[in-house]
């Protein structure tokens, strides 16, 4: 398997790895899984005033995972929260140059910051 | 530490040896053995001397007569000249093949093109550790059954299965059996008249001879016929002519890998090897404990997914146990036969000495995996509990 330059970086030194303290004011979190493709992501978003202050992630999966999950907690750092549901997994993909067979993990991404998004929301309404 | 290159891969090829390197390429050129070894002539007949030394080192090396050593491009070919040819000079009855889950693609492959021209196979399942009951082949017997091909040593998890067991039985029944032992020759003894074989398919890379040459043993008697047509080489069973520098080669190889010279230091790596690294937590080996090849680990490392450790460890040339470079990761046949998750068999990796494996090779490999699963295992802490078993 050949790697983009972007994913071996990213592979040797991933962006925002690991998770928040419990209690973290704004705390929200959202995981995805799909067993039959080996990948398990779970995004920690600190959610204050509809921005996404903090940005962190855990990751089982293969190296285009790691890097496109890293490569989006730093992207989306910053930004409004509806950020979490204007993600584009095909501009994700071109950056990184991940192969098409590797986009079903990718779309798991997606699944666990749209997990984020909804736990959010759903804060935001109690 | 600085990083430096260590292949731990001796069982997917070898290092071709200096001194088989030397000699094929001595004779190569015009004052060697260039001519065609079927010639009559003076060169050729050199060149013919120099090929029937070869069989002879290779023959010595199996416990075989040389006449029954017939030279092919490896031992892919001599799986499918040994299935395809015992069983076709069997076509006038319906011709029944036993063999099992986890032989070689080369055996497995052939079996399946078998059965669609009407062959019945019967695959034969592993224990947990990957071992072959012999049972399992008596149980197997049928009035037609014309080929038994089990392997010696599983190129995946090292298990060393018991041919000679099976040998005789099936030498009772008057059923030829083939064995694939392209990964044990050299590396165990290896005296096919008393495991009871009767065609057995031996490689040279894999034991530092080139690549390219290989050869079918084929017990004296044994009705056998060729895949190719064309040329009288080879008793008629492997037309074409003869590479003689890949043949002197081969004969080499066989002749410097003596196992009771090589196979300690190569089990003493191998365990130095598992010893370091079934330290670590969540590492668990794959096959038999007590009936293993002296060159071949295959490990599981829970809580991290296979082609990122295998990313990781790039300075280490090592093997994935399955193929996962497409979306949906294919598991291995042979670790899913032990009873592994898809998740687990992804997650584990083949480490294989050979001679040219150093203890600061083992040293090294050990440090680098230790680090990089400590690395790898930290992204992922929170992991639901299939990411982080070995077994389930």
């Amino acid at each position: 398997m050949d790697y983009s330059p972007e994913v071996l970086q990213r592979f040797a030194s991933p962006e925002r790895v690991g998770g928040f303290m419990e209690g973290l004011d704004g705390l929200v979190m959202g995981e995805a899984e799909d067993r039959s493709l080996n990948v398990w992501v779970q995004f920690q978003v600190q959610w204050i005033d509809n921005r996404l202050e903090r940005v962190r992630f855990q990751v089982y999966g293969c190296p285009h995972t790691v890097a496109a999950a890293s490569w989006l907690a730093q992207c989306l750092e910053g930004k409004a929260v509806d950020a979490l549901l204007r993600l584009d997994m095909q501009e994700v993909a071109r950056a990184l140059d991940v192969p098409l067979e590797k986009m079903g993990k990718l779309l798991r991404i997606e699944d666990a910051l749209h997990a984020c998004w909804r736990a959010g929301s759903d804060r935001e309404k109690t | 530490m600085s990083r430096r290159e260590v292949y731990l891969d001796n069982a997917a090829t070898t290092a071709v040896d200096p001194a088989v390197a030397e000699a094929m390429a001595a004779s190569l050129g015009s004052a060697g053995a260039h001519a065609n070894p079927s010639s009559a002539h003076g060169a050729g007949r050199r060149a013919l001397t120099l090929i029937e030394v070869a069989r002879g080192q290779v023959a010595a090396r199996v416990g075989a007569q040389a006449a029954e050593i017939v030279f092919t491009s490896g031992a892919t070919e001599s799986n499918n000249l040994a299935l395809h040819g015992v069983l076709t000079a069997r076509r006038a009855q319906a011709a029944h093949l036993i063999t099992t889950r986890i032989e070689h693609p080369s055996v497995l492959d052939t079996a399946r093109a078998l059965a669609e021209s009407g062959i019945e196979v019967t695959y034969l399942d592993c224990d947990s550790r990957g071992l072959i009951e012999p049972d399992a082949v008596r149980g197997a017997f049928r009035p037609n059954t014309a080929l038994v091909s089990v392997m010696h040593i599983n190129n995946e998890i090292g298990t060393l299965q018991p041919i000679a067991e099976i040998g005789a039985l099936c030498r009772a029944r008057g059923v030829p059996l083939h064995v694939d032992a392209a990964q044990s020759a050299g590396k165990v003894n290896l005296d096919l008249e008393t495991l009871s074989v009767d065609l057995c398919s031996l490689s040279a890379h894999k034991l530092h001879g080139p690549k390219g040459v290989g050869a079918l043993y084929v017990r004296s008697g044994t009705a056998l016929l060729p895949l190719l047509h064309g040329g009288g080489q080879e008793g008629g069973l492997r037309p074409g002519t003869l590479p003689t520098h890949q043949i002197l080669g081969m004969g080499l190889a066989y002749e410097l890998a003596d196992p009771a010279v090589h196979g300690p230091r190569l089990a003493r790596l191998r365990a130095a090897l598992l010893d370091g690294l079934a330290r670590l937590d969540g590492v668990l080996l794959n096959g038999s404990p007590e009936r293993c090849a002296p060159h071949i680990l295959n490990l599981t490392f829970a809580g991290v997914e296979g082609e990122s450790l295998l990313l990781a460890l790039s300075d280490l040339a090592i093997s994935q146990g399955s193929a996962c470079a497409s979306d949906v990761a294919e598991p291995s046949q042979v670790l899913s036969s032990l009873g592994l998750s898809d998740a687990a068999a992804q997650s584990s990796l083949r480490f294989s000495v050979g001679r040219f494996t150093s203890d600061s090779d083992i040293a090294y490999a050990l440090e680098r995996v230790a680090a990089e699963l400590a690395r790898l295992r930290q992204w992922a802490p929170s992991a639901p509990i299939w990411c982080r078993s070995s077994r389930f």
